[in-house]
């Protein structure tokens, strides 16, 4: 009995892979994460498991392999070490510096393993980068800000961490928009390395030296501390300023009718990355080769924008998710194929 | 009773042993940490990923030995991740602008060198000379080393010239650079363990008073030990240029407090007077194994960082509980 029952089990799993090629495919991919202070990254890790899992309706087999922990530089250098160590077909990694990785890079692809940053840009040219531009991403809320005050007033900014290529990139995205508007004035611009207290604490400075600010452009991170600021000393029917893509800021948003905008960095761009690296390995060639950016090597993704227009239907999205949820966007295997020959 | 009489004699001879060698047991730890991440992926003992471990935590063991000289005298240092920071801008801006002439490279780690060394004099001075309290008063020239690091080169970049790199990245007669470094770097701590300045900043660390009453200068020998740190911290930012093969004003920050847990892996004590640089260079390895193997193993994503503190506080443990039974 037991015989027979394991002959057709058998047989069925025959049938069931002869349907669908047997998984005709298989990779495997290793993920790095070098930072895990904030409920993004985790989120990033979960959405590109999720996109691994769903290459099997297409017979493609994407193992994934996880190495998420704080690190300093060296320790993500030993998470590839360990990668290769492992012998896997690609590398998405989520770097902590932009540059140091270039030789630890090359020794990987010498091995033909394929690499791929996402959410920060990395120098190598052994390398390509999946993800948004962070220029673009400020330039998006500034062009933003700049409208909703038609073009007039006084603006504050509130930036991460200085050093940092990221927040770098993001002052040069809001300060060529601001350029182009002879009526805003920037009265002063702040560093609150990332951290909500600070943004908080930044804002509330801000306000006390400024008492006439029309627009705060503010990154993400501290978005919501800075809006506290301005709600605690109520202005907030006077004050426009940039949000964040937060389920538990967009539920304030959504309380205090508040009015903000917020360029989405999407936690989906890992998997975005994930989707486009499996294409490259089953040797299809992109129609436009990664080549934008400062180092020459990136593929940008679209960033989506929240505003009064559209944010009923992001609430939407994000309701009964968790408050640290952030709204997302990535690239689905079809989008992904879009891009490729 | 004969079993006893055994057990007896092998620990006291354990005992003399760990007297003798403190870092005994930190050595178990590494053979036994080794021995898990080979049996979990055969692979992480090739040539090559040994090669790759010792490249990787050549700057963390340096740096590890850096904070032991400190740590000897009962001081800490927690500016040694900025050092090394400020190091490998200054090495890499020095190297940009004198281009990559293998000459101009080695006039570059000097001047590497005598920034490390002007850090840890400055440190020493502020907490021994000026009597500020070690821990904060290096976290708060650990945030004006990041400054100037951070006027030096305001953003991560720069590539390092092919001549460093490659070098670092090279083998010769078969045996690759990394090697030699480190066969090097245990030759000085060997030579170091029975210098004069050493012995001297145990006899501080042990009982500054009582060095004080005997003669000793006790607060050079204190700018001593941090000016000792200063200098492996530089050497420390050396390796991870070479590593890197380039300039990132943010790169060593977060290898400070590796450098203290390296150091008390190793089976020092942080209330100093005894102890072991060869234990911290170990201790360095141990906290990158345990890296590696809480991934090698197939821990989930989610429960990496939380395993691994646990496992960097059982080797802690383990190491302590050694010691104490071999004291009895």
């Amino acid at each position: 009995m037991k015989h027979r029952l394991t002959a057709v089990a058998a047989a069925a799993t025959f049938i069931v892979a002869g349907a669908t090629g047997a998984f005709a495919q298989s990779y495997k991919i290793g993920l790095s994460n070098g930072w895990i202070g904030s409920e993004w990254r985790t989120q990033m890790i979960e959405e590109a498991e999720a996109a691994a899992a769903a290459w099997k309706e297409r017979g493609v087999d994407v193992e994934v392999v996880v190495q998420s922990a704080n690190v300093d530089v060296p320790g993500q250098i030993a998470h590839v070490r360990n990668f290769m160590n492992q012998g896997v077909d690609a590398i998405i990694i989520n770097p902590n510096s932009p540059t140091a990785f270039d030789p630890v890079f090359r020794q990987a692809a010498a091995q033909g393993i394929l690499v791929i940053s996402t959410d920060a840009e990395v120098s190598s040219s052994d390398a390509i980068y999946v993800g948004i531009d962070q220029t673009d991403w400020a330039a998006k809320s500034a062009q933003w800000l700049a409208d909703t005050l038609g073009g007039e007033g006084k603006v504050v900014a509130i930036n991460g961490v200085a050093g940092h290529p990221a927040n770098q990139m993001r002052v040069e995205g809001y300060t060529s928009v601001f350029d182009n508007y002879d009526g805003i004035e920037v009265l002063n611009e702040v560093n609150a390395n990332w951290d909500q207290a600070q943004g908080q604490q930044a804002m509330q400075n801000l306000l006390a030296t400024y008492p006439d600010i029309d627009g705060v452009w503010v990154q993400d991170g501290m978005a919501a501390g800075a809006w506290r600021a301005i709600m605690d000393a109520d202005k907030t029917a006077d004050i426009a300023a940039t949000g964040e893509i937060r389920k538990d800021f967009l539920d304030i948003w959504a309380e205090n009718d508040l009015t903000s905008g917020a360029s989405v960095n999407p936690p989906g761009v890992m998997a975005s990355a994930l989707n486009v690296a499996v294409f490259m390995l089953e040797g299809r060639e992109l129609k436009e080769p990664a080549d934008a950016g400062q180092y020459g090597n990136a593929l940008y993704l679209p960033i989506p924008f929240i505003d009064g227009s559209n944010f009923e239907e992001v609430h939407e999205a994000v309701e009964g998710k968790p408050g640290y949820y952030s709204y997302t966007s990535a690239l689905s295997i079809d989008d992904a194929e879009a891009l490729f020959n | 009773m004969t079993d006893q009489t055994a057990s007896n004699s092998l620990s006291v001879a354990g005992q003399r042993l760990i007297a003798r060698f403190p870092f005994v047991p930190a050595a178990i730890i590494l053979v036994v940490l080794l021995a898990l991440n080979g049996w979990f992926e055969p692979r992480s003992l090739s040539f090559g990923a040994l090669r790759g471990l010792v490249s990787t935590y050549l700057a963390l063991m340096l740096l590890a030995m850096a904070q032991s000289y400190v740590v000897f005298a009962s001081d800490l240092d927690l500016s040694v991740g900025a050092i090394v920071s400020l190091v490998n801008v200054v090495m890499v801006t020095v190297m940009q602008s004198l281009g990559g002439d293998p000459l101009m490279v080695l006039f570059a780690c000097v001047v590497g060198i005598a920034v490390g060394v002007a850090c840890g004099l400055f440190n020493g001075f502020v907490v021994a000379a000026l009597r500020l309290q070690a821990i904060v008063a290096t976290f708060a020239t650990s945030i004006f080393f990041t400054g100037i690091a951070l006027y030096v080169l305001p953003v991560a970049g720069a590539p390092v010239p092919e001549a460093f790199w490659l070098t670092y990245a090279s083998s010769y007669f078969g045996i690759p650079f990394v090697f030699y470094v480190l066969a090097l770097v245990l030759v000085i701590l060997t030579l170091l363990a029975r210098s004069g300045l050493v012995i001297r900043i145990l006899t501080v660390g042990d009982d500054a008073m009582g060095a004080f009453h005997s003669g000793l200068p006790v607060t050079a020998i204190r700018i001593k030990g941090y000016a000792l740190c200063g200098l492996f911290a530089a050497l420390a930012a050396m390796c991870l240029t070479g590593d890197t093969a380039s300039g990132d004003p943010l790169v060593g920050g977060q290898m400070t407090l590796n450098s203290v847990a390296a150091v008390v892996l190793g089976g020092t004590a942080l209330s100093g007077g005894k102890g072991s640089v060869l234990g911290a260079v170990i201790g360095a390895l141990i906290i990158g194994l345990i890296n590696s193997l809480v991934f090698f193993v197939g821990t989930p994503s989610e429960w990496q960082n939380l395993v691994q503190g646990l496992a960097i506080l059982g080797a802690l443990m383990i190491g302590v509980l050694v010691s104490r039974r071999a004291q009895k």
